[in-house]
């Protein structure tokens, strides 16, 4: 087994008295595709916070192809290649389209910005909107542009909060096979929290299941889905 | 096809003296460019940022009092003074704007509010350098920037000037804005959070429009100043922000001249309506509520649509045409496939 590309070390997040990730270990492969699943409140969204830098940790240690990023501001870190989609659709509602992918492109330092900011929007079917204000467009559609501008510029560390959420099953499924895609034409390495299982499961090389910000399990989908513990605390009949 | 425009603007704003000839109208209409190009000032930080200041004043009036000074007491020439007095409303600006613009929503304004109200109790209570409640005579020379002074003091060439300098502004702010820099404070301005996620860094470009907005707002104040000869405490009043908000308000920020549209139509109310009641102030906080509920984008946001139709045709063929082309360099791969292999 390679050094692991990215890596999360005895993270401990507080909100005050409570203690929302109580050290939490998270070691990802380059081209890697985690699932990290858990019941409602589990820290999941918590997690991904605190590792990209829009929440301080209280403890722990993240590091990215071996530097420590743990305190590093949130720009540093896209510049280091980690990039995340929001649970609620984070878009720049008045500005076109194709204007803010392009901007986001650019300042991930695409080799050609344009180019690169056309091609995501038209796999992720967008290319007849690249001149709509992003607010005019529908629900699903916001969701992927939320997406498209997490996946410009080649990020090496994708942290993805339920980019399925409002999504079409069919988009879903597309959306699933670009994250393949990704991860093994290009190396990059995906963190994906979601909630449908079937996803989770089809695409995962591994999954690692939180529950009250703790881990409960980890290995692969096989062996998560087969564990007594998982089923008894979040999968039930759903695997 | 830019600059054409302008020429036309610049044109219809010489020939307009010619055309009007009423000194009374002259003289509303210098004034109302004048607080047009204040109401830039405060709109273009709505504009680029979202931020609304309630403290301009301090910028606006503030130009008048250190020209002022720096041509008494230190006996620079006019042009002098008025060139570095814009440098250092640029740096304090600048400065102010890596503080103030964290602060978000409400709590910016009434930040900017305590600032403005402080600088405008400052001049007040100092009457020994700024002429406390009396305020300041300006004494300008025979010329500045190698015209007679009396074009200034006249309304119908005061107006000449005045429109030109708020052309050029709005010529320079309509370049910059176009840059990549003006799609960042745009972006900043949505969804800050978003912005820093996709690698922007978010204090500077606000605090830069900051001071560009407080270097305009500066310059509105000079040329105030310039046309009346005086400066007092009241042009630092948080009143005078508020005005220049209001205008701003009516006019929309969508469109850059939206402020400006704004401020002749507040002089105009002010001038007509004020004429046939005491009570004009109360119609047009009512025409702003109107504004406000029905109109969000304010004047310009009912005018531009009709405006940019053709722009946005154009626009529309250019990106058509990039997409195509990008298609052709880079043929798309098969990149979707409709199913997923869901490991049993």
């Amino acid at each position: 087994m390679s050094q692991p590309f990215f890596t999360v070390k005895d993270l401990v997040v507080d909100y005050g008295g409570v203690r929302a990730i109580g050290g939490v270990q998270l070691e990802l492969q380059k081209g890697e595709i985690r699932g990290l699943i858990g019941p409602n409140g589990a820290g999941k969204s918590t997690f991904i916070d605190a590792v990209t830098g829009r929440r301080i940790p209280t403890a722990g240690q993240v590091t990215l192809g071996g530097e420590d990023i743990t305190r590093l501001p949130v720009v540093a870190r896209r510049m280091r290649g980690l990039s995340r989609s929001f649970q609620r659709t984070s878009i720049f509602a008045e500005m076109p389209v194709l204007e803010q992918v392009f901007l986001a492109s650019h300042q991930a330092q695409a080799r050609d910005p344009e180019a690169d900011a056309l091609a995501i929007l038209d796999e992720l079917d967008l290319a007849q909107y690249v001149d709509w204000r992003a607010g005019e467009l529908g629900y699903g559609q916001q969701r992927r542009l939320d997406l498209a501008l997490a996946l410009v510029g080649s990020p090496s560390v994708l942290l993805l909060d339920e980019p399925m959420a409002g999504l079409t099953v069919t988009e879903s499924r597309e959306l699933a096979d670009h994250l393949t895609r990704l991860a093994r034409e290009r190396a990059v390495t995906v963190l994906l929290v979601e909630h449908d299982m079937e996803i989770v499961f089809g695409i995962s090389d591994a999954v690692t299941v939180l529950e009250l910000g703790r881990l409960l399990a980890e290995g692969t989908p096989d062996q998560v889905r087969a564990n007594p513990k998982v089923r008894e605390a979040y999968l039930g009949s759903a695997a | 096809m830019v600059h054409f425009k302008y020429l036309l603007w610049l044109a219809a704003g010489v020939l307009l003296p010619q055309l009007l000839g009423s000194a009374t109208l002259m003289s509303l209409l210098t004034q109302a460019v004048i607080y047009a190009l204040f109401a830039l000032g405060v709109g273009i930080l709505l504009r680029q940022c979202g931020l609304v200041s309630f403290g301009h004043a301090a910028f606006f009036g503030g130009a008048g009092y250190l020209v002022a000074l720096l041509m008494r007491d230190l006996e620079l020439a006019a042009g002098g003074a008025i060139l570095l007095t814009l440098l250092a409303l640029a740096l304090v600006g600048f400065l102010l704007g890596l503080v103030v613009s964290r602060i978000p929503g409400i709590a910016f304004g009434m930040l900017t509010l305590a600032i403005g109200q402080t600088v405008y109790l400052s001049a007040l209570k100092s009457r020994g350098l700024l002429g406390g409640a009396d305020g300041l005579n300006i004494h300008w020379p025979a010329g500045i920037f190698g015209l007679d002074v009396k074009l200034f003091y006249d309304p119908a060439s005061m107006f000449v000037i005045s429109w030109v300098v708020m052309l050029v502004v709005i010529y320079l702010l309509d370049r910059l804005f176009r840059t990549r820099f003006g799609s960042i404070t745009c972006a900043i301005r949505d969804n800050e959070e978003r912005a820093r996620f996709i690698g922007l860094h978010v204090t500077l470009p606000k605090a830069t429009v900051y001071a560009i907005s407080a270097v305009v707002s500066g310059l509105a104040g000079i040329l105030s100043a310039i046309y009346t000869g005086f400066i007092s405490p009241e042009t630092l009043h948080w009143s005078v922000s508020g005005m220049a908000l209001i205008m701003t308000i009516l006019g929309g920020v969508r469109a850059l001249w939206g402020p400006i549209l704004g401020a002749i139509f507040y002089f105009f109310v002010k001038e007509y309506v004020g004429e046939l009641t005491d009570y004009w102030m109360a119609m047009l906080g009512a025409v702003v509520i109107v504004i406000v509920v029905f109109a969000p984008n304010g004047i310009s946001g009912l005018i531009e649509p009709l405006l940019s139709r053709k722009q946005e045709l154009s626009r529309k063929q250019e990106l058509s045409r990039k997409k195509e082309l990008s298609r052709k360099q880079k043929p798309r791969q098969s990149v979707i496939v409709n199913r997923v292999e869901v490991r049993s």
